[in-house]
Parts: C-alpha cells; structure tokens; sequence
C-alpha cells in the first residue's frame, strides 16, 4: 500500500494525474470507475491526436506550394530519421579518430565490407534513375516537342503578319491628306483593329505556352523514387569512404607514424656530422611538436541537432537562472515596498514587452565588449575545461543568447514575486509582528515562505517564456543550438527543409514540455495548494 | 626539408609547420562557392596540415563578418567586398585582410516570370526555349521605363551592399543605360536618383520573395538561381561570368590580428585550401570535371550546403539551366583554381574600390597611389606564395599553377559585357570611362 500511495504522490507532483487510473486499476480499486476515467483523460486524447494525424495525413497533398507539397507525418516521421540518422554518422567519424588497436582494426573491417554490399545496389539505383530519365526524355520528345514547333511557328507567322499589317497600314498612311477627315477616322479603326490582332495573338501564343508548361511540369514518381534512393546510397557511400579515411589516418595512426619519424631523425641527430646539427635538431624539434599537436587533437564533428538540444536546454538553464537570481530579490523588495515598486513599474511597462530580436544584436555587442578575444579570455578559458559542459564550447553567442533569455523571461517572475509579497496575508504579519520578530526571520520564514506559491508560479511562466526566446536567439547569434538547427535547414533549400521544420516543432513542443513538467514538479513542492493548476 | 624528405624517401608528407592553432573554426555562407572549405575538411587537406577544423554555417553576412572581428570565428568565407569595405570603413569597420582568393563567377541575375515574359516581348530573339547569350539589360529597359512612368520601380535584391552581386547587378543595368541609384554620405542604401531599387535579401529568401512579389529579380550564388528553375519560380537571364569572365568572388578573411598572431596556422590554413582548389578543378583527358559531382554530393549534406544534390549539380558539373529548355555547357560558371585564380590579385580588389568609389559608397574622390596603397592593406601575395612554396616542394602543385613573378596586376582586359577596358593600374581612368556612376576628372 505505501508503494501506491508513493507513485500516486509522483504523479500528482508531476501534474501527470491522467495516469492515476491506470495506477488504481493496477489495484482492482473500483475497476469501472478507473476504466471510465482512462477512457475520459487518456484514450480520448490518444483518439483526438490519432485523427489530427490522419486528417493531417489526408489534407497535407492537396495543399501544393512551388516549395513543395506540404508534408505528411509520414514523411515528417522519415525526415525525423534522417536527422537521427546524419548524428549517429558524426558520432561513428569521432569514434573512428580516437578508435585505437582491434576496435580500430574491427571498425575498418566492417566499413570496407559495407562499402563491398552497397556497390550493386549503386549500381542498380543507377540503372533504375537512367530508366526513370529515359522515359522522361521520351515524354518531353513526345509531348513538349510538338507543342514548341507549333509555338515557334505561330511565333514567325504572328510576326510575319504583324510586320504585313504594318507595312500596309503606313503605306496606307502616306496617302492620306489632312483634307480627308472621313479617311482617317477608318485609318484610326483600322489601327485599332491591328492593335486588338496583336494582342489576340499575343494572348494565343500566352495560352499555348500555358499549355506547353502545364505538359512539362508533369511528375514522375519513378524518378523522384529513383533520386531518392540514389541518393541515400550514394549519402551512405560517401560516409563510408570518409570512414575508412578517418580510420586510416586517425589519431593512433598519425602518432604512430610521427613517433616513427621521430626516432628516425633522433638516430640520424645522433650519428649525423656535426655540421648537419642545426638543420637536424630544428627537424627534430618540429616533428616532437607535431606530435604533441596530434596527441591533444580532437575531431571537429559539426555539432547535430542532439547536441544542439541538449546546448539548447543549458543555455535555457541558464538565462532563467540568470534571470531569476536578478528577479526574484527585486520582485520581493517591490512586494515589500510600494516605493520601491512604484519606481520600478516604468522599467517594467518598458522592457517586458521587448522582443528578443531587439535584445539579441544589443547584448552581443555589449558581450563582445567584455570578451574582445574569445580565445584568450580567461572565462572562455575555464568554461572550455569545466566538467560536463566543456563540449559545448560556451562562447560568447551562447551568454549573448543566455542573456537575451534572462531579459525577456525575469519579467513573469519579478511580477509574480511582488504580488506573491504584496498579498501576504495580514494576520501572518500580524503574528510577527507579535511575535517580536526580526527583519530576517520575518523575510525567510514569514514573507518568502507565503509568496513562494506565486514566485513559482512566475517561474513556471519565465521558463517557457524563455524557451520560446532561446529559440530565436539562438537563430540571429548562429549559437549552436535547435533555434540554429532551424535557421540552417531552412537556408538548405532542400525538399526535405519544409518536412524538416516540421521535426523541430515536435522537438521543441515535446522539450517545452518536459521543461514545465519540471517546473510543475517544484511548484507542487513548495505549493501547500493542493488544488494548483497542472496545464 | 629536403633533408627530411631524403630521411623519408618515399613519403609525401606535408612539411612541418609549428601551427599556433590546431582547433579552428570558419564561418560560411550556404552557397556552392563555400566549397574550398568543405573540401579541405572532408578530402582531409586540413587534417593533413595538422588542423581541426569546424566548417560552421552563419546565417548571414553581417554575423560572418562580426563573428570574424570578435574572434569568435577564425576565419570565413566571405563576399570579395566584405574585407576591403570593412577595412576602408564602409559598414563594419575592422582590418580585414585575404591571402586567398576561393573561387570565380558563379553568381547569376534571376528575373520572375511576368518581368521574363516582358523582356521576351520587348525582344523577338528572346521569345524561344534556347534565347542566344549573353543576354543583356536592353531588354529590361523598357520595363523600367514604363514602371517609372507609372510612378513604380521595379525592385531588385542583392545579398549585401558590398557584394560582387550588387556590383555586377548594378554592372549589368548600367550597362544598358538603367540608373542603380547613388550611395551618398545619408544614404547608405544606395538609391539617390535610382531607376530600379537595389535592395539585400539574404539568399535563401531570394526566390520565396521573388515568389512573393515583393522583388522582381535579384542576384545571387547558387544554388539559389538553379532553385528558381527547378521550382518554377523565375528565369535567370544572365550569369556574372558573362557581365565580367573570370570575376572574382568569394575569399578567405581573416582579421588582421588573428593573421599576425597565427601566421603559421594562416600558412597551413591556404595550403589545405589550395589543395582542395585544386581537386575541384581537375579534369580529364577530355576535359571533364572528375571531382564534381563528388564535391556536389559532399555539398548537398544537411550541414554543408544542404540543397538537394540535383540542384547542387545543375550548376557545379560545367552546365547551367537558365531555363528548364535552355541547359548550357559553362565549364568555367565555378571555377576554383584555373587562371591563377586562388592567388590575390591587386587588380582584383582595385576594381571592388573603383565600383565603391563609382557608386558612392566611397563618398569622396581618392588618388590612383590610394588605390594602390589600400589593395595592399588587404590583399597579402606574400601569405600566399609563403604557402604555395611550401606546397611545390612537397609535390602537391607544379610550378605553372602560381604566377610567382608577378607584380599583383593583372594585364587589362575588355572581357565585360559593356567592352570597356579595365586596367587595375589606372583606377581613375576606368571609373571616368562609364557612363552612369560618379566620375574623379
């Protein structure tokens, strides 16, 4: 009974209490009530997002854009894939440069057989794209072909009579006399007429070119299968290939082979003529250097959208750490002082609505003031060498972004906090106040303690807030992180960007998510309102 | 050396350089021209000069270029302009120099299709599926005129003020008697006494908002133009390559600080890249590019270029599509090594100064010696023979792929689509030979 009680009191500070019936029912409590309740709050949703997804998947094909068709979940699903796909890849290139001995040996061997496999089926996709271009050919010799010949030929012919007409209508002018009103009011009809005939034939020549480009952006499913696969073969090809030249000239090889080259030159140092010495000893010094530039390489993997996921959400951490530790104390003084909030409610009106595209370009100057060289600045320095966050490479667009966060996320949680404060209720302060407390004690066990609930509350809403910030932040500093991720997939241009786009509005909504659960988690526990809000 | 290579006889080995900085990052743009640098990582040419090196997508220009001046980059990819505009003071100011010259051409101008099908009526010659080339303003001047006279401009975009592609625009449209506008000291968007509005737009939005209407034509890398095609979007009427063969357009800049501080790294960083220029340009027997369409398959990764590789293909394999119909063999649309093209040359930067000065982002008249003087703050031969030398005795080029001799200056050419002839040694004598654009007399 009290590991019940325990997952109940989870789910119930998770803000996860759909799950309590399937919890009870575990426990035969009231089994038709525990089966209504999942009915209500978990297969009716589970239905509801089912038929968005099938909606989605019917109305998504008719809807096209010269970008493309709008995607399908299905394929959506796909290009979620294929991000997954090009991050375990990377992940396999730096194992390869610092693989060493039978996992190096064990790697090669593995690639160089897939490398055997693949090959008819490059070829085969060859031959299958060759096919797919070869009809395409032929429907453009069949189907456009006759159409041009006839459009150029009413082109000469238009032209030709257009130049007759003319010619006709100025011969025809020359004979005219001023006396001759009657004559030339024909002559104006008639040179109307010609103008009504050019641009009827204009209009002609626009519908059979209409017609021309409606037959030529005719579809060919079997290419677009053929390209693909094509494509996925020879993508994996590519990677293959540089897998092998990774694993040839990876870390351990190179050292092996500079520490070879070394003890060649230090044999020739010792037994060589005393006047071949400077030459040799600088050869020797360069190569004992080189090797020391090998041994503290690294692979310059390009960071991938799990890694920009997880930099993402740090850097989210820490602007709103950032922006609560400036919030909360000032939003507790503003509670506990109606001068200091008057004072403060002009700043507050002004800055809270301030979008992060205007904050952004301000705060990356002013970093880059105090971080002129990032190279040799002493914080870059110790960030680049701290445990756990070293691989990030803080830099000074990943504080720019934290900042941009912190600005435009403190403001829920200074608002929150003051009127947290500003409502304490009076016979709380009044027992203070009895009880002869100082101003400390009444700060941490009377005013903090009442005005949590609201801080939290504040909190809650900053978080979010600040992740929907990061998100552009990150886009305009080119910080590595998902708001990059966006901006880069959109600048490919590719057919899979619109599909692409779509991954990224589930990766940040599921993490938008999970980052309320958290805050939900410690609203409850601070909360002693049983009845706080879980959406 | 030499000595080392006796030790070792049969190994080819790149010569020892006691790098400051083996852990780099270069910022790029996403356009096919960022290939030197994709290649260098990926063929392993950087590895081998003993690099780390992270190739880090930026999200436009202007953060390229301030990432580079923070130091928060190493090194990037940058529009020809951006180094010798940030180092004279227009926009950013910052001592930014190049030792590396990455690629030629490769930009194109792209009209939509109702302004395309305007130009057709305006030019019987242009109405066909396969319209001869060079395809000049001519016909757009019309076009130009009767929106001026409807009170309307026609709107253009480019992808920075001081690109190649603003010049070349703005090259273009002279050319045939239309006004680009006039930068002056008030107005830094270029537009004083404009027939047709130039405005930036980074490159990926060029087709969605040529689409949209709010342009009717920009200039752009790829592959943006080949994007318009394949989606049916507008019609790029004429390439740089025809506005001035063998123009100059994307290079390596670094800060002035960080060169003097890693030259070493600087050295190692050119010869990656040198090599990996050089793959790209190599042909066959018959003359056919062998590397490309492998670059092009590397390029279409998510992280590098990211296009789909058939886009990427359109324009790198030696063709061009100006439209779906009009498929033209261009060998030299990219071109990475052929005619000396990777070493910096005055001449080169001279130019980008008199189109500043032409155009008014250079507000005041400067002497021929200033000319000559600024070009050799920013472009440094000296860093680049430093790093071909290494790369000769080391067998990787041959002696005829560097103009070891030469003094910076190209010989004059005529090869513009307008004939004037540009002589990098008279600045003020080409600048007074245009028409449009201010005149030093």
């Amino acid at each position: 009974m009290s590991i019940k009680y325990k997952i109940l009191k989870g789910i119930d500070l998770a803000g996860l209490n759909f799950l309590r019936p399937v919890i009870l029912l575990c426990y035969r409590e009231e089994p038709e009530e525990q089966v209504r309740q999942i009915a209500l709050h978990i297969l009716v949703p589970i239905l509801a997002f089912t038929l968005f997804l099938f909606l989605w998947s019917i109305l998504a094909p008719l809807h096209k854009t010269r970008s493309g068709e709008v995607p399908t979940p299905a394929v959506v699903w796909d290009s979620a894939k294929q991000v997954w796909q090009f991050h375990t890849r990377q992940s396999e290139q730096l194992e390869a440069y610092e693989a060493t001995g039978a996992q190096r040996e064990q790697m090669l061997q593995q690639a160089r057989e897939r490398l055997a496999e693949i090959q008819p089926l490059e070829a085969e996709a060859r031959r299958q794209l060759k096919q797919a271009d070869a009809t395409m050919a032929e429907y453009l010799e069949t189907e456009v072909q006759p159409l041009q010949a006839e459009y150029e030929s009413l082109r000469y012919q238009f032209r030709d009579q257009q130049n007759a007409r003319k010619a006709e209508l100025e011969k025809l002018a020359a004979t005219l006399t001023p006396e001759d009103r009657s004559a030339r009011d024909t002559f104006l009809k008639q040179y109307h007429a010609h103008e009504l005939q050019i641009e009827s034939e204009k209009e002609t020549l626009r519908a059979l070119k209409s017609k021309q480009d409606a037959v030529r952006a005719k579809v060919f499913p079997e290419r677009i299968e053929a390209l693909r696969a094509q494509s996925a073969i020879a993508e994996e090809k590519q990677f293959l290939l540089k897998l092998v030249d990774t694993l040839e000239n990876n870390k351990a090889q190179k050292l092996a082979e500079e520490q070879a080259q070394y003890e060649t030159q230090l044999e020739a140092f010792y037994t060589a003529d005393g006047e071949k010495l400077p030459q040799l000893a600088k050869s020797l010094l360069f190569t004992e250097a080189r090797i020391q530039n090998t041994a503290t390489s690294s692979y310059a993997k390009p960071m991938t959208l799990p890694d920009q996921v997880l930099r993402s959400i740090a850097c989210v951490f820490a602007g709103f750490v950032i922006a609560s530790v400036i919030a909360i104390p000032i939003g507790i003084v503003c509670g506990l002082s109606r001068v200091v909030m008057s004072a403060l409610t002009p700043f507050i009106a002004l800055f809270k609505p301030v979008s992060p595209i205007v904050w952004l370009p301000i705060l990356f100057i002013i970093v880059g003031g105090f971080i002129p060289d990032p190279d040799q600045h002493w914080l870059i320095s110790a960030l680049a060498k701290a445990p756990l966050i070293g691989w990030m490479k803080i830099n000074p667009a990943f504080i720019a972004s934290a900042l941009t966060v912190a600005m435009c996320s403190l403001w829920p949680t200074l608002v929150n906090t003051a009127f947290g404060v500003a409502s304490i209720d009076r016979d709380h302060l009044n027992v203070a106040r009895v009880l002869r407390l100082g101003f400390w004690s009444r700060l941490f066990k009377i005013v903090i303690p009442s005005a949590l609930p609201l801080t939290f509350a504040g909190l809650r809403i900053s978080l979010g807030v600040g992740w929907m910030v990061l998100i552009a932040a990150e886009l305009l500093s080119s910080s590595e992180g998902v708001g990059k991720f966006v901006w880069d997939m959109f600048n490919n241009g590719s057919s899979q960007t619109f599909a692409q786009m779509f991954v990224v509005v589930f990766v940040v909504g599921i993490i938008g998510f999970m980052l309320d659960r958290i805050m939900i988690i410690f609203q409850r526990l601070v909360s002693f309102d049983e009845n706080a809000p879980s959406l | 050396m030499l000595l080392c290579a006796l030790l070792l006889p049969n190994a080819v080995f790149a010569t020892l350089l006691d790098v400051e900085k083996n852990e780099l990052k270069l910022g790029f743009i996403k356009l096919t021209d960022c290939a030197p640098l994709v290649i260098a990582k990926e063929k392993g040419f950087f590895s081998d000069e003993g690099l780390q090196v992270e190739v880090v997508a930026q999200p436009n220009w202007k953060t390229l270029l301030d990432n580079v001046i923070s130091g928060n980059l190493d090194g990037a990819h940058m529009l020809s302009g951006q180094p010798i505009a940030a180092t004279i003071g227009f926009g950013t100011k910052a001592h930014i120099i190049t030792a590396f010259t990455l690629d030629l051409n490769g930009n194109a101008i792209t009209v939509s299709n109702s302004i395309w099908e305007q130009m057709q009526e305006n030019d019987f010659d242009l109405d066909t599926d396969t319209p001869p080339h060079p395809i000049t303003a001519d016909a757009l001047k019309p076009v130009v005129d009767e929106k001026l006279a409807r009170g309307e401009k026609l709107q253009m975009a480019v992808v920075f003020p001081v690109s190649t592609h603003n010049y070349e625009l703005r090259y273009w449209l002279a050319a045939a008697g239309i006004h680009p506008g006039m930068y002056t000291r008030s107005d830094i968007s270029g537009r004083t006494h404009a027939e047709v509005e130039l405005s930036v737009t980074p490159p990926p939005m060029m087709p969605a908002t040529l689409e949209a209407g709010n342009i009717q034509g920009y200039c752009v890398g790829e592959p943006w133009n080949q994007q318009a095609v394949a989606k049916g979007i507008g019609v790029p009427v004429t390439t740089n390559y025809d506005i001035w063969k063998n123009n100059p357009e994307k290079v390596l800049g670094v800060s002035k600080r960080w060169a003097d501080q890693h030259p070493n790294t600087h050295i190692a960083m050119i010869k990656a890249l040198m090599r990996a220029c050089k793959w790209l340009d190599e042909t066959d027997a018959d003359g056919q590019l062998v590397n490309r369409e492998q670059a092009a398959r590397i390029l279409s990764r998510p992280d590098y270029v990211g296009a789909d590789y058939d886009v990427i293909k359109n324009s790198m394999t030696g063709y061009f599509f100006f439209q779906k119909s009009d498929k033209r063999h261009m060998p030299d649309f990219n071109v990475f090594f052929k005619y000396h093209c990777t070493y910096p040359w005055y001449s080169d930067g001279v130019w980008f100064l008199t189109q500043m000065r032409r155009w008014g982002q250079i507000t005041e008249p400067k002497s021929a010696e200033w000319y000559d003087q600024t070009v050799r703050d920013i472009y440094r031969p000296d860093i680049y023979l430093a790093a071909a030398k290494l790369l000769l005795e080391e067998g990787h080029i041959d002696v005829d792929d560097v103009p070891w001799d030469s003094d910076g200056y190209k010989e004059p050419t005529t090869d513009f689509i307008d004939g004037l002839r540009y002589d990098g040694r008279d600045p003020i004598g080409y600048l007074n030979s245009h028409t449009l654009g201010n005149k030093d007399l």
